[in-house]
């Protein structure tokens, strides 16, 4: 019998390097990202268009809190908690950050330099979500069920709280030169940050919605996305087999948490001002409410419950003040129905009526070639 | 317990021990397992035999006492670092993970002797691709010593109960241990199926160069395969030797007897 590492002298030899397998599905991202910013002006109007910004943004948002609570099983209730931070922090970068070079903000000369800001505030406002997913996650290892349900809930509730205090937003390149490091503390309070231009076009969120997709499939199908569902499958045989809880549970939280405020960072703009509540549990549960109904763990699953559920409304737009109401029907009959989740910890492309369907549908277009 | 044999020893226990409350669950348990070797570990039911597992593994820290492997103190460690040290162990209530595929549940325990980043996972670099591999190639090459290619494929949870005790199995061997610890791998198994397990856990223990300590209820097969037996009652280690020593042993017997519904079917037997 040969050891692992005695079968991994051996494998080099069959496995080339392959460059296209680690790089074409990045390029990849860019392309669908392409695609959609192209397609979709010719395709739908410009309100079409905004409603699947926002799609992209909960695709993303639903996508990053399965890691954590699909593949890991840590209920986690403070999504929104996270995804308030990177909104604010990227809204505020691109906000303070055009006063401060330009002297204006949303100025067309100052577009791409806009863009710029954009990026790296998303890209600021994911490492400081990531952080806070850290400091959240490290509770989480003595925590279990209905207690860590209720800490990130808490944590949540500490950011909209900590939002809301927050003073009066500044509106001038003197007023934020001034201000120094105290910018941090004017975001506008309870009526949210306002005035952040909406940089994030179709491109942008179709680009990061892939990119996570690919990050969330890249895990999932890996050792330590196996690591993962086996902490949710059963704690102690993980831990038996050598699993080490404290490590993955964190490197959940943090890369949850971490696309989490990315899916804010684009969500402060597309034109929408972040507010406290968007930190609070309302956001969350929409978001839980996405990656149960989709299945725990099935990453399709989530990406195809954000496109309905954020769509649903859009389509019966009579039905808005129902909202709360038909998410609750729809979780309850799901729960009886597939109690599962649509797709349960499975992809789409994994299921047996699915797989059926097609090489079904191949046999027809056989016999009917004949 | 003499001297020699301790110094010998790969798993050297000396006086652990744990107590919920007021219950003494396992006290002053000891044993030296030495390389290759085969013991069982027997007593009635509730006589602490799972907590003495849960003991070695780490999922409980003892209260008393020390348990060196090869030399190394390990009673203090995390369940995941004693994995790493070199036991390994199979559970009684079968916890397999069950959403998994049989392959995933094997290649889940490779996981311990591989190295993980989450940049090489990201980037599928060389390294990691070849891991991948070198995982699927040692699960499959453990999961066919028990018959279990055919399902690589399958849920974990689909598989009928004495495969899914045989998985178990070969998902403690993928952790690549010194030790094997085995909680009653024979329940519900009918009498054809324990005598091929017996062959097998004897031929594990050579191909492999392991000791295995095993717990089991069916004396057959117990006194059949080990070499040295320990029996635990009331969390007491009340007798240890060879099966002919521990078949005569009169405290065995009683403890045995004690307990109504399997004094004649496990013990009768063998007295
Ligand atoms: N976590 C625990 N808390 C309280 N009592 C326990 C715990 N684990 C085991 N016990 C008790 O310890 C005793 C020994 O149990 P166990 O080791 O499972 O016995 P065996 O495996 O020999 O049948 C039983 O009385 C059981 O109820
Ligand atoms: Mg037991």
């Amino acid at each position: 019998m040969k050891t692992l590492a005695q079968h991994q002298q051996d494998v080099p030899g069959k496995v080339a390097t392959r460059w296209d397998v680690m790089l074409l599905p990045w390029v990849a991202c860019i392309v669908v990202a392409l695609v959609v910013h192209f397609a979709s002006p010719v395709l739908v109007n410009e309100y079409w268009q905004n409603v699947l910004r926002r799609v992209g943004v909960f695709v993303i948002a639903a996508v990053s809190l399965n890691i954590v609570n699909g593949y890991a099983g840590q209920f986690s209730m403070g999504h929104a908690g996270f995804m308030a931070v990177g909104a604010y922090v990227a809204g505020a970068t691109t906000y303070y950050g055009s006063l401060l070079l330009h002297g204006s903000v949303n100025d067309p000369n100052f577009y791409y330099q806009g863009i710029g800001l954009m990026l790296g505030g998303i890209g600021l406002g994911c490492v400081v979500a990531a952080i806070a997913g850290y400091l959240v996650g490290l509770p989480s290892l003595r925590l279990r069920g209905d207690y860590l349900a209720i800490v990130t809930l808490g944590f949540g509730e500490i950011i909209r709280v900590m939002l809301e205090l927050t003073k009066g937003q500044l509106d001038n390149a003197a007023a934020v030169k001034d201000a120094g490091a105290k910018l941090l503390i004017h975001l506008n309070g309870p009526s949210g940050f306002f005035g952040i231009p909406s940089y994030a076009n179709l491109f942008w969120i179709f680009l990061f919605v892939s990119v996570t997709c690919l990050i969330a499939y890249r895990i999932k199908y890996s050792s330590t996305g196996r690591a993962l569902l086996s902490i949710r499958e059963d704690e102690i045989a993980a831990r038996s087999m050598g699993v080490d809880l404290t490590k993955y549970k964190v490197r959940a939280f943090v890369l949850a948490a971490a696309l989490g405020g990315v899916a804010g960072g684009l969500y402060s703009h597309i034109g929408a001002n972040p507010s406290p509540t968007d930190a609070g549990f309302q956001r969350s549960f929409d978001v839980i409410l996405l990656v149960v109904l989709g299945g725990l763990g099935s990453i399709s699953g989530s990406v195809l419950a954000a496109i309905v559920l954020i769509l649903l409304p859009e389509v019966l737009r009579e039905a808005q003040q129902y909202r709360l109401i038909i998410f609750a029907l729809l979780l309850i009959i799901m729960m009886i129905v597939r109690p599962k989740g649509l797709f349960g910890v499975k992809e789409i492309w994994e299921l047996d009526w699915f797989t059926g369907w097609f090489s079904g549908k191949r046999r027809e277009r056989k016999a009917g070639a004949k | 317990m003499s001297t020699a044999e301790s110094t010998t020893a790969l798993l050297d226990v000396r006086g652990i021990g744990i107590s919920f409350g007021g219950l003494k669950a396992v006290q002053d348990f000891s044993i030296a397992l030495p390389p290759r070797g085969l013991y069982g570990l027997i007593g009635p039911n509730g006589a602490g035999k799972t907590t003495a597992f849960n003991l070695l593994t780490g999922v409980y820290t003892t209260q008393t006492g020390m348990t060196t492997l090869a030399g190394k103190r390990i009673e203090t460690l995390k369940p995941h670092q004693i994995a790493a040290a070199g036991i390994a162990r199979t559970f009684q209530n079968i916890r397999l993970f069950g959403e998994l595929s049989v392959l995933d549940n094997v290649k889940l325990a490779c996981h311990l002797r591989g190295k993980h980043t989450l940049l090489g996972t990201l980037l599928r670099s060389p390294r990691f691709v070849a891991q991948e591999e070198a995982m699927r190639l040692q699960a499959m090459e453990l999961l066919s010593i028990f018959g279990l290619e055919r399902v690589a494929d399958e849920s974990a949870r689909n598989l009928p109960y004495g495969d899914q005790r045989r998985l178990e199995i070969c998902r403690a061997l993928a952790t690549q241990p010194k030790v094997l610890l085995l909680d009653e791998p024979a329940a519900g198994m009918n009498p054809t199926e324990k005598v091929e397990l017996a062959e097998s856990i004897r031929a594990i223990r050579d191909r492999f160069g392991l000791a295995i300590l095993l717990i089991e209820h069916d004396m057959g097969l117990v006194m059949k395969i080990c070499e040295r037996i320990t029996v635990l009652d009331h969390g007491q280690t009340i007798c240890s030797g060879t099966p002919s020593q521990v078949q005569n042993d009169p405290k065995v017997i009683e403890a045995y007897l004690g307990v109504e519904e399997t004094a004649e079917g496990v013990v009768g037997g063998a007295v």
